[in-house]
C-alpha cells in the first residue's frame, strides 16, 4: 500500500493535519498540498473517490467537512486505501468520541498519535482498533500521570497547605474529590 | 505561568481572523523568548505552538535546536511533543539531527515501552542515511522487545531505514523471515506488509520465503494482511512461474468466496498481472460449473464496472484495461458496457474507459467509437461550432451526401444532437469555433487533458498496425480535418503528421485529400487563426505542402496559386513559409502545364494575367518587409528569413521567364509552359520503409566499424610538463585533455571556426604518438640554425621534468585508453604539426619509447 502522504483539509482549504511518508523538500510538500487539495476540493459528490495526480494516485473521502486525503503509489490499492481512512476516522471518533473538526484543530497532536499508531513509514501497522486505542490510551495516562505530579510540584504545598490548616494529603485529597 | 497555553493560541487564532498574519508574527515572538527558557515545561507548550504553526505553513526551523531539548526531555509527554516537532518539521538538511543521534539511541534502549514507540515512530519520519547507518542496529535489537506493538514498529522503522541505508538488507532478510512466526498476528502482518514493498524491488531475495507466505495465505482470516500476501506474490509469480500453478487453487477459491471487495480487487490484478490466468487449469464457479481461470475474472470485474458505486467503476475500469493486454479476446464483449462508461460524468472514469475502449477497437467497431468520441468532443459546453452560412464549398455536397447523409440540413441542433461526428466539416463547407460558457459550466469532455486524450486515442485507433481497423481511407481523412476544427487543444502536430503519412502512403486517398486541403485553406476562419506556433498553423503548412506536391491529381485551378500566397503568410514562421512558396510554384507551374494542353488565344491571355498578379504578389512578399524596415529605420532585425527569400526569388524568376516566352501571342503553348512541372514530378516521392536501408546489400571490402583516421594526438604534456603528482591529478587531466579535445575537434568541422594559433598547437602531445621514430619528417633535413634553437630551449624544458617524468608519464598512459597505432598521416601532421614535430630531438623519442612497450 505504501502511502506516500495523508493530509486532512477542511472545505475551505486549510490544512488541518499532514503527514509524509517519503522524503520530499518543504517547497515540494506545500505544492503538493496546493494542487491535490484544490482538485479534490473541486471534485463533485457523484464522481469517484480517485485521482491521478503526477505519479501518485490520490484517494480522499469526505467526513462532514473535512476532507481526508491520501497518496498512493499508481499500482496500490485504491479500495484498500479508503479502508484504511476510514478505520482512522472510526480510531479517530472512538478516541474523542464522536469527533469533529474542531476536535481535530484543537488537540492536534492526538490526531497524529492516533495516525502514528496505525500508520508508520507509509505502511499500515496496526489494523485492530482495540490495540490502537489501548495503546493510546496507556500513552495519554503517562502522561497525564507526568502533569498531574508537575501541578503539585511547582506549587510550594508546604505554605498552601499551612494556611489553610491542613496537612499536605488532605489538601490534595480536597482536590480530588 | 503568563504564556499562553495551545489552546489560547488556536482561540486568539480564530478570534483574529482579520489581522492573522499580525497575530501570529505576535505569538511567533513569543514563543521565540518562551523556547529559550529554562523551564521545560514552558519551552514544550512553546514547541506545541511551533507545530501548529508549521502546519499553517510558518517556517520553524529556527527553533529545531529546542525541539530536540524537548526530545531529550525525562517526561514522556514533553518527550512526545518534542518527537512529533522532529517528525513535522525536520527534513534532511537538518543540521541538528547530529545532535539527536545517542538521544535517539538513548530512548531505543529505554526500560519504558513507550519511550521506545516514540523513537520507533520519530525515527522511521526523520530518518537520514546518517543516522540510518549509526542507528540500524539499536533498532534491530529493540526486534526482540517482549511488548509486541515494540517489535512491529521496530520492523516498519528497519524497513525505513533501510531504504536510507540499503546495507542494512542483509540483516534485515533473516529477521524478517523470524518474524513471520511471531505469535503476535499483527507482527506478522507487520512483516508481510515490509516484505511487500520490498520485494517490489528485488523479489529474487524473498522468493524462499513463499512456503510460509502461502501457508500464511492459506490459513488467515486477516484481510488486510491477506490483500498484502497477495499482492506480493504478484511480484513473486514473474521470477517464478511454479508459484502460478501453486497459486491457481486458493486464488480462485478467495476469488469465488470472498465478499471483501478490496481483497476480490487483490486477487484479480494479481491473477491478471501475475499470468495465474494462464495456467490451463479449470476452475469450478459457484454453481459448480468448470470455467477458465481468466473467464472467472472476466465475470467478477462485471461485478465492478457495471456496479453503481464510482469507485468500483474505477478500479474495474483499471483492471480491466490489464486483462485486456493480456487476453483481448475475453474483453472484446465488454464493448458496450464500457461505452457506457465513456459517458460517465467523472474524467477519472471517463479516461480509464478511454484506454480500455481504444485497445478494443476493431475494423468493426471503429466507426462507432469514433463517432461517439467525437460527438463527445463538439458537445462539450466551452468548445461551441457554428457553421457558417455563405462559403465557397468545393466539391463538399458529394461527399456530405455519401458521408454524412443525415447532417445535410442547416440546423445546428439537429447536427450536433445527431451527434454523427465525422464528416461535419464536409457537410458544411466549416465550422466556425467560438468559445462560449453555458451556465452549466465546463463538463469533463472540457478538460484539455481530456479533450488531448480523445484526440490521440482516435488518432492511435486508426493508425494501429499500419492502418488494419481502417476500411474507408476517406472517412478516416475526414475525421482528422474534423478534428482540426473540434479538437480545441494544441494537437497540430501530431494531425498534420498524420494527415501527411495518410496522404502520401495511401495512394486512393490522395484526391480526396487534396480537395479537403484545399477546402480548409480557402477557410478564412482557420486562415485568421494561424500564426506561427499555433496548431492552425502547422495543419495549414502541411495542407499546402499536400495541395502543392498532389495538386495535379485535381482539374487544374489558377485560384490555388493565390490560395497557397495568403494574407496571413507573414504571420507564420520562416520554414512554413518558405512550404507554402515552394507549393504555390508547384501549383503555378502545374496550372501552366494544363492550359498549355488547350491553348489559344485566350488562355494567352489568362496566362499573362495570372502570370502578371503571381508576379505583383509575390514582389509584395518581398518588398513588404523592406518597405517596413525603412520606414522603422531598422533594416538588420526583420529581414526575410533565407529560405523564404530565396524560394520567392525562384517564384520571381520562373514568372518572368514565363512572362518573357508568353510575350507574343502565338498559336501553340510555348514548350516552356509544358515542361516547367517536370521540375518538381521527374522523380516521384514514395514512402520508404525505416527498414529499407537493411535490404540494401553491403558491397565487400567495405568496412563500417573501423574509424576513418586516428585520433589526434595530444601534446600537452610535452608543451607544458604536468603539475608535481598528486595521486588523483593524472586521471583528471587526462578526462580533461580528452573532453576538450573532443571540443576541439568538433569546432573544426564548424566552417565559422577559425582554427586558433597557439592554443591549439600547444595541446597536441608529441609524447602520445605512438611511433614517434617512423614518422618521416624526422628525417627531414630543415638545416643547421632552426633546429639547434628548438633544441636548446627543449633540453632546458627536459631538465625539469626528467625527474619524476618516467613514472609519471607511465601513469598516465594507465588511464589512457589505448588507441590503435597511428599511421603518420597528415590528420596528426595537419597544417601546426611540423613546427613541432620537426626539431624533435633524438633523446626524447628514446625517452617516450621504454615507457609504451
Amino acid at each position: 500500500m505504501s502511502i506516500k502522504y495523508i493530509f486532512l483539509v477542511s472545505r475551505q482549504g486549510k490544512l488541518r493535519l499532514a503527514k509524509w511518508y517519503t522524503t520530499l523538500t518543504p517547497k515540494e510538500k506545500s505544492k503538493t498540498i496546493k494542487e491535490v487539495s484544490q482538485i479534490v476540493l473541486a471534485r463533485r459528490p457523484k464522481q469517484c473517490n480517485f485521482i491521478e495526480h503526477r505519479d501518485t494516485k490520490v484517494v480522499y473521502r469526505k467526513y462532514a467537512s473535512l476532507y481526508f486525503i491520501a497518496g498512493i503509489d499508481l499500482d496500490d490499492n485504491e479500495l484498500l486505501t479508503l479502508e484504511i481512512i476510514h478505520r482512522y476516522v472510526e480510531v479517530l471518533d472512538r478516541s474523542f468520541g464522536n469527533v469533529c473538526e474542531l476536535d481535530l484543530i484543537f488537540h492536534f497532536q492526538k490526531a497524529y498519535f492516533i495516525l502514528d499508531e496505525m500508520v508508520m513509514a507509509g505502511e499500515l501497522q496496526e489494523s485492530g482498533k482495540g490495540t490502537v486505542t489501548r495503546v493510546l490510551a496507556q500513552m495519554d495516562e503517562a502522561e497525564d500521570k507526568e502533569n498531574a505530579e508537575r501541578g503539585w510540584a511547582d506549587i510550594n504545598l508546604e505554605g498552601v497547605a499551612k494556611t489553610a490548616m491542613l496537612t499536605v494529603q488532605e489538601f490534595k485529597q480536597s482536590f480530588s474529590r | 505561568m503568563f504564556e499562553k497555553s495551545l489552546t489560547d493560541l488556536i482561540q486568539g487564532l480564530r478570534a483574529n481572523k482579520r489581522n492573522e498574519a499580525d497575530y501570529i508574527q505576535k505569538s511567533l515572538e513569543e514563543i521565540q523568548s518562551e523556547v529559550q527558557q529554562s523551564d521545560m515545561y514552558c519551552k514544550s507548550t512553546a514547541i506545541d505552538k511551533l507545530n501548529y504553526l508549521h502546519m499553517l505553513g510558518y517556517d520553524t526551523n529556527w527553533a529545531n535546536f529546542n525541539a530536540v531539548e524537548v526530545m531529550a526531555s525525562p517526561r514522556f509527554g514533553e518527550k512526545r511533543k518534542g518527537y512529533l516537532a522532529a517528525a513535522q518539521s525536520f527534513h534532511q538538511e537538518t543540521d541538528v539531527l547530529m545532535l539527536a543521534t545517542n538521544l535517539i539511541r538513548k530512548d531505543l534502549a529505554s526500560s519504558n515501552a513507550m519511550e521506545v514507540s516514540v523513537a520507533l515512530d520519530g525515527l522511521a519520519q526523520v530518518a537520514t542515511p546518517e543516522l540510518a547507518t549509526d542507528l540500524f542496529d539499536d533498532v534491530a535489537a529493540v526486534l526482540g522487545h517482549s511488548r509486541p506493538f515494540i517489535r512491529k514498529k521496530a520492523l516498519v522503522c528497519l524497513y525505513r531505514l533501510v531504504l536510507k541505508h540499503p546495507e542494512g538488507l542483509h540483516a534485515l532478510a533473516p529477521q524478517l523471515r523470524e518474524r513471520l512466526d511471531d505469535p503476535d498476528p499483527s507482527v506478522v502482518s507487520s512483516a508481510v506488509s515490509v516484505i511487500c514493498e520490498l520485494a517490489r524491488t528485488n523479489p529474487h531475495n524473498y522468493l524462499p520465503l513463499a512456503p510460509r507466505l502461502y501457508q500464511l495465505m492459506n490459513s488467515s482470516t486477516n484481510n488486510w494482511m491477506l490483500i498484502k500476501i497477495v499482492k506480493l506474490f504478484a511480484s513473486l509469480t514473474p521470477i517464478e512461474p511454479r508459484l502460478a500453478k501453486k497459486l491457481h487453487g486458493p486464488l480462485s477459491q478467495l476469488i469465488c468466496s470472498t465478499s471483501a471487495m478490496s481483497l476480490l480487487y487483490e486477487c484479480i490484478h494479481t491473477a491478471v498481472v501475475g499470468d495465474i490466468i494462464g495456467v490451463p487449469l479449470p476452475v469450478t464457479d459457484s454453481v459448480g460449473r468448470e470455467i477458465d481461470f481468466a473467464e472467472l475474472c472476466a465475470r467478477k470485474l462485471v461485478l465492478f464496472y457495471e456496479s453503481a458505486d464510482h469507485n468500483l467503476r474505477y478500479v474495474g475500469l483499471v483492471t480491466l484495461a490489464q486483462l485486456q493486454a493480456r487476453r483481448p479476446e475475453l474483453v472484446v464483449n465488454q464493448y458496450e458496457t464500457v461505452l457506457k462508461c465513456l459517458d460517465d460524468p467523472d474524467l477519472s472514469i471517463r479516461m480509464r474507459a478511454l484506454s480500455v475502449i481504444s485497445g478494443m477497437a476493431t475494423r468493426r467497431t471503429l466507426d462507432r467509437t469514433v463517432k461517439r468520441l467525437m460527438s463527445q468532443l463538439i458537445l462539450s459546453n466551452t468548445i461551441r461550432l457554428q457553421p457558417v452560412a455563405s462559403l465557397p464549398s468545393v466539391g463538399t455536397t458529394e461527399y456530405s451526401c455519401k458521408y454524412n447523409g443525415d447532417a445535410a440540413d442547416s440546423d445546428l441542433i439537429a447536427l450536433a444532437t445527431d451527434a454523427t461526428g465525422a464528416s461535419l466539416v464536409s457537410a458544411r463547407g466549416s465550422i466556425v469555433q467560438s468559445r462560449q460558457l453555458t451556465a452549466a459550466g465546463p463538463g469533463p469532455a472540457d478538460s484539455p487533458e481530456y479533450r488531448l486524450l480523445v484526440v490521440e486515442a482516435i488518432v492511435d485507433m486508426c493508425t494501429r498496425q499500419s492502418y488494419a481497423n481502417l476500411s474507408n481511407f476517406e472517412w478516416y481523412v475526414a475525421v482528422l480535418v474534423d478534428l482540426v476544427y473540434s479538437a480545441g487543444v494544441d494537437v497540430g502536430q501530431l494531425l498534420s503528421e498524420k494527415l501527411l503519412d495518410v496522404t502520401v502512403r495511401v495512394r486512393q486517398v490522395r484526391e480526396f485529400s487534396v480537395r479537403l486541403m484545399r477546402q480548409m485553406l480557402s477557410d478564412s476562419q482557420l486562415a485568421s487563426r494561424a500564426i506561427s506556433g499555433s496548431s492552425a498553423a502547422k495543419v495549414l503548412c502541411t495542407a499546402a505542402y499536400i495541395l502543392g506536391e498532389y495538386c495535379s491529381l485535381l482539374p487544374a485551378n489558377s485560384e490555388d496559386i493565390a490560395l497557397l500566397l495568403p494574407k496571413c503568410l507573414d504571420k507564420l514562421d520562416g520554414e512554413q513559409q518558405a512550404t507554402f512558396i515552394q507549393a504555390a510554384i508547384k501549383a503555378y507551374t502545374n496550372w501552366l502545364r494544363d492550359v498549355a494542353g488547350y491553348w489559344s488565344t485566350e488562355i494567352w491571355e489568362l496566362v499573362r494575367a495570372v502570370t502578371a498578379s503571381t508576379m505583383s504578389q509575390l514582389s509584395d512578399l518581398l518588398l513588404a518587409k523592406t518597405d517596413d524596415n525603412a520606414l522603422s529605420g531598422n533594416s538588420a532585425v526583420a529581414e526575410l528569413p533565407l529560405q523564404v527569400s530565396s524560394r520567392l526569388r525562384h517564384f520571381v524568376e520562373i514568372t518572368k521567364a514565363v512572362s518573357v516566352a508568353t510575350s507574343n501571342p502565338s498559336e501553340s503553348a510555348p514548350q516552356l509552359c509544358l515542361e516547367l512541372h517536370e521540375l518538381f514530378t521527374a522523380y516521384e516521392l514514395n514512402p520508404v520503409s525505416v527498414a529499407a536501408q537493411g535490404k540494401v546489400p553491403q558491397p565487400d571490402g567495405l568496412d563500417l566499424d573501423s574509424p576513418i583516421g586516428g585520433p589526434i594526438p595530444d601534446t600537452e604534456h610535452i608543451m607544458f610538463p604536468p603539475p608535481p603528482p598528486v595521486s588523483s591529478e593524472p586521471r583528471q587531466r587526462a578526462s580533461q585533455s580528452g573532453s576538450g579535445r573532443k571540443q576541439r575537434r568538433g569546432q573544426k568541422n564548424e566552417p565559422f571556426y577559425l582554427d586558433g594559433g597557439d592554443d591549439v598547437r600547444h595541446s597536441h602531445s608529441l609524447a602520445e604518438l605512438p611511433d614517434v621514430d617512423d614518422i618521416p619528417v624526422v628525417q627531414l633535413d630543415l638545416g643547421g640554425q632552426g633546429s639547434e634553437n628548438a633544441t636548446k630551449t627543449r633540453s632546458k624544458k627536459k631538465k625539469t621534468r626528467t625527474k619524476d617524468g618516467a613514472a609519471k608519464r607511465e601513469r598516465r598512459r594507465r588511464v589512457q585508453t589505448p588507441s590503435p597505432p597511428l599511421a603518420p598521416v597528415d590528420i596528426a601532421g595537419d597544417e601546426d604539426m611540423p613546427d613541432v614535430s620537426a626539431p624533435l630531438p633524438q633523446p626524447q623519442s628514446q625517452q617516450t619509447s621504454p615507457a609504451q612497450q
